[in-house]
């Protein structure tokens, strides 16, 4: 059930672990470089990072479930992760999360079926002082409303 | 030693000692979920929080180390305003199905719910729907309802057995317990968790739905699946008069003892002296006369037994009766047959039939799965087991302890060897096929129902007392004995004045002062 990693990735591995007291400690740094390289993290891919870094794999499942950085599904081309915490939240962004869905027509969590956009929901992005607020992939969306969503979609095709 | 104050009172502590464990030695108990004394600290729980003097906000007393001077205050007004507040956050998530939670009356949110909540809730929100059953190992189920995350069996999994089979997945309110994969929690020591949940989110699937701890009584003994000798509590109902029938023992908990088991015991004993309390148990006496079988009063078999004995002893013959024993007896029990048996009637033939010995763990399981063998040895009694040739040409008389001499051939070539053997007498708590060869088949009392001590391997000797009767009619092999003793007039100014247990081994210790050391 183990993946074999191709020698190139194994020799990044081990300079990213070099750089670290303990391989252990390596542990994110490793995981975002695989899923740089692999899409998403299956439990292949955690099993294989775990006997790399000489971790139990439950471990390496805790983190990787735990930080929104890190997917066990493939997503779409955008990710459009929609801030549900407590400044969004009073700031209704839950209208937000609402209008995504049905402009998308998936459930929170779902790719659409021509893979272009995922959409899931998550703790708090940091940036509560443009609540409500967005990420599309790397980039951050603050301050808005259902038009603005709009405005940000279009420019996303 | 460093000297701080606690709620005003001074206390002198240990260098490095934590506030919580400072607490603990002056007798103030601070609440806590995730804090257990086997684990290194976690602080996730955050239920343990103290003020302390200087310090700008509320520090957690199981992570924080005493320094000279300290003031700490465990009760005031913003400490219990934080634990209600703690608290809140937690019942505003949890199912409160006290009423058909297994864990209810000896929870310890009900409790902590007691001391600092008894508020109405202002959460308006529906609760979040989680898994109420979900299947983490052979006998254990999670409601993850109920689990308020202190992270207690993660950590015992990593930290006690290393085997790793939970996690915390996700985060904030999806966090959630899990197996990896759904990969069931497989060790021998499984049982633990249940213990060690604070709530009832971790439950047994034997104890589920059968009783309610505020029904049980707790009784003290020591586990006899092995020559470890964990200390155990025996949670039973004692049945009559308060029921009818007899008592039931519903489940086996980890006494602390930190020279023997520590806070654990293993899935081996747990379950198996459960099982072994409860099933097979020889509960009538029984003559077997022939084709048929007759149930007997306790005085008619002894008076028989001692004429048969007598009979020997008059014709200078006693050393044609032989004995198989077991080393599920107590040191009494075994002493008693060496000064009656050996030392009284000059017996010879002496063979022990134990358990068969299984696997050690390298934890607490130890391959010898039998009390007392320690025990046996310090006697005096050599170990060896039953050799037929040895026994069946030299024997009149035959007493067999305990059921497991039918298991020291599997081909049963025992059976033919004890028919030849005109007197065999088992006295026993447990029945199989041995019963039937038997002419007098004696009930006697398992190790929870009779009083006396057990030596570990490593020489400890500890007391086990009489606590859950299964059945009525057994008797404990220290009464048999003396019962025997006083009917064939065997030095009655010796045997007159043992009445308990407590007594044989007062005279046990004048003879062997090994047997003296009891903790």
């Amino acid at each position: 059930m183990s993946r074999e990693f191709t020698a190139d990735l194994k020799k990044r591995i081990e300079e990213i672990t070099a750089r670290y007291p303990s391989r252990q400690a390596a542990l994110l740094p490793v995981l975002h470089l695989v899923q740089g390289e692999t899409g998403f993290l299956s439990a292949e891919e955690e099993r294989a990072v775990a006997s790399i870094l000489g971790l139990p794999p439950i471990k390496v499942r805790e983190v990787v479930t735990f930080y929104t950085m890190f997917t066990r599904k493939p997503l779409g081309r955008f990710h459009l992760q929609v801030c549900s915490n407590l400044s969004c939240s009073l700031a209704a962004g839950e209208r937000i999360l609402r209008h995504l869905q049905a402009k998308l027509g998936i459930g929170v969590g779902e790719t659409t079926p021509d893979g272009k956009y995922t959409l899931t929901e998550v703790e708090c992005l940091g940036a509560c002082e443009q609540a409500p607020c967005m990420m599309v992939n790397f980039d951050y969306h603050g301050n808005l409303d259902p038009e603005k969503v709009e405005r940000i979609m279009e420019e996303l095709k | 030693m460093a000297k701080i104050f606690l709620d005003g009172k001074p206390v002198e502590v240990a260098e490095g000692t934590t506030v919580f464990k400072a607490a603990q030695q002056a007798g103030i108990a601070i609440p806590h979920f995730c804090y257990h004394p086997a684990f290194v600290p976690e602080g996730s729980c955050r239920l343990c929080l103290v003020e302390i003097e200087g310090s700008p906000k509320l520090e957690l007393s199981c992570s924080t180390v005493v320094r000279e001077g300290m003031k700490v205050s465990t009760q005031s007004p913003t400490v219990r305003e934080a634990r209600r507040g703690v608290l809140e956050f937690i019942l505003a998530e949890h199912p409160l199905d006290c009423p058909i939670c297994d864990k209810a009356g000896e929870c310890k949110l009900q409790d902590y719910y007691q001391d600092y909540g008894l508020t109405e809730s202002v959460f308006r929100e529906f609760k979040e729907k989680r898994e109420k059953k979900v299947r983490i190992g052979d006998k254990l189920i999670l409601d993850r309802e109920r689990c308020v995350l202190c992270t207690r069996c993660v950590r015992f999994l990593a930290e006690i057995t290393k085997t790793h089979e939970l996690g915390l997945f996700e985060r904030g309110i999806h966090a959630e317990i899990g197996g990896y994969e759904n990969e069931p929690v497989r060790n021998g020591y499984s049982g633990n968790l249940v213990d060690l949940c604070p709530v009832g989110a971790i439950t047994d699937t034997d104890f589920r739905f059968k009783t309610r701890p505020w029904f049980l009584t707790k009784g003290e003994s020591i586990c006899p699946l092995c020559s470890r000798g964990c200390n155990i509590y025996i949670d039973y109902h004692p049945g009559f008069p308060r029921v009818p029938g007899s008592a039931k023992v519903y489940r086996i908990r980890p006494r602390t003892n930190d020279a023997v088991n520590g806070p654990w015991i293993c899935d081996h004993g747990r379950y198996g002296f459960i099982d072994l309390q409860q099933k097979n148990r020889c509960q009538t006496l029984v003559w077997n006369k022939g084709e048929r079988t007759a149930e007997w009063s306790w005085d008619k078999v002894l008076i028989t037994i001692g004429e048969r004995v007598k009979a020997l002893r008059e014709n200078g013959k006693t050393n044609r009766i032989s004995l198989i024993l077991t080393t599920w007896l107590t040191n009494e029990e075994l002493f008693l047959i060496k000064k009656i048996f050996k030392d009284g009637l000059g017996v010879r033939n002496v063979f022990f039939a134990d358990p068969a010995p299984g696997p050690e763990d390298g934890f607490l399981l130890r391959s010898e799965r039998t009390p007392n063998r320690r025990g046996a040895r310090e006697m005096g009694f050599d170990l060896k087991a039953p050799d037929l040739n040895a026994l069946v040409p030299d024997t009149d008389i035959l007493f067999i302890f305990g059921p497991h001499f039918a298991g020291i051939s599997h081909d049963g070539a025992w059976k033919p060897a004890l028919e030849k053997i005109p007197v065999k007498i088992l006295v026993t708590s447990h029945l199989n096929e041995l019963a039937s060869t038997a002419d007098f088949v004696l009930p006697a009392a398992f190790l929870a129902e009779k009083n006396g001590t057990l030596t570990n391997a490593d020489g400890r000797v500890q007391k086990i007392a009489a606590i859950a009767r299964a059945c009525f009619d057994i008797r404990p092999e220290s009464q048999i004995l003396l019962d025997l003793a006083r009917e064939i007039r065997l030095d009655d100014s010796y045997f007159g004045a043992l009445s308990a247990p407590e007594a044989v081994h007062h005279e046990l210790v004048k003879e062997i002062p090994f047997f003296g050391a009891l903790p």
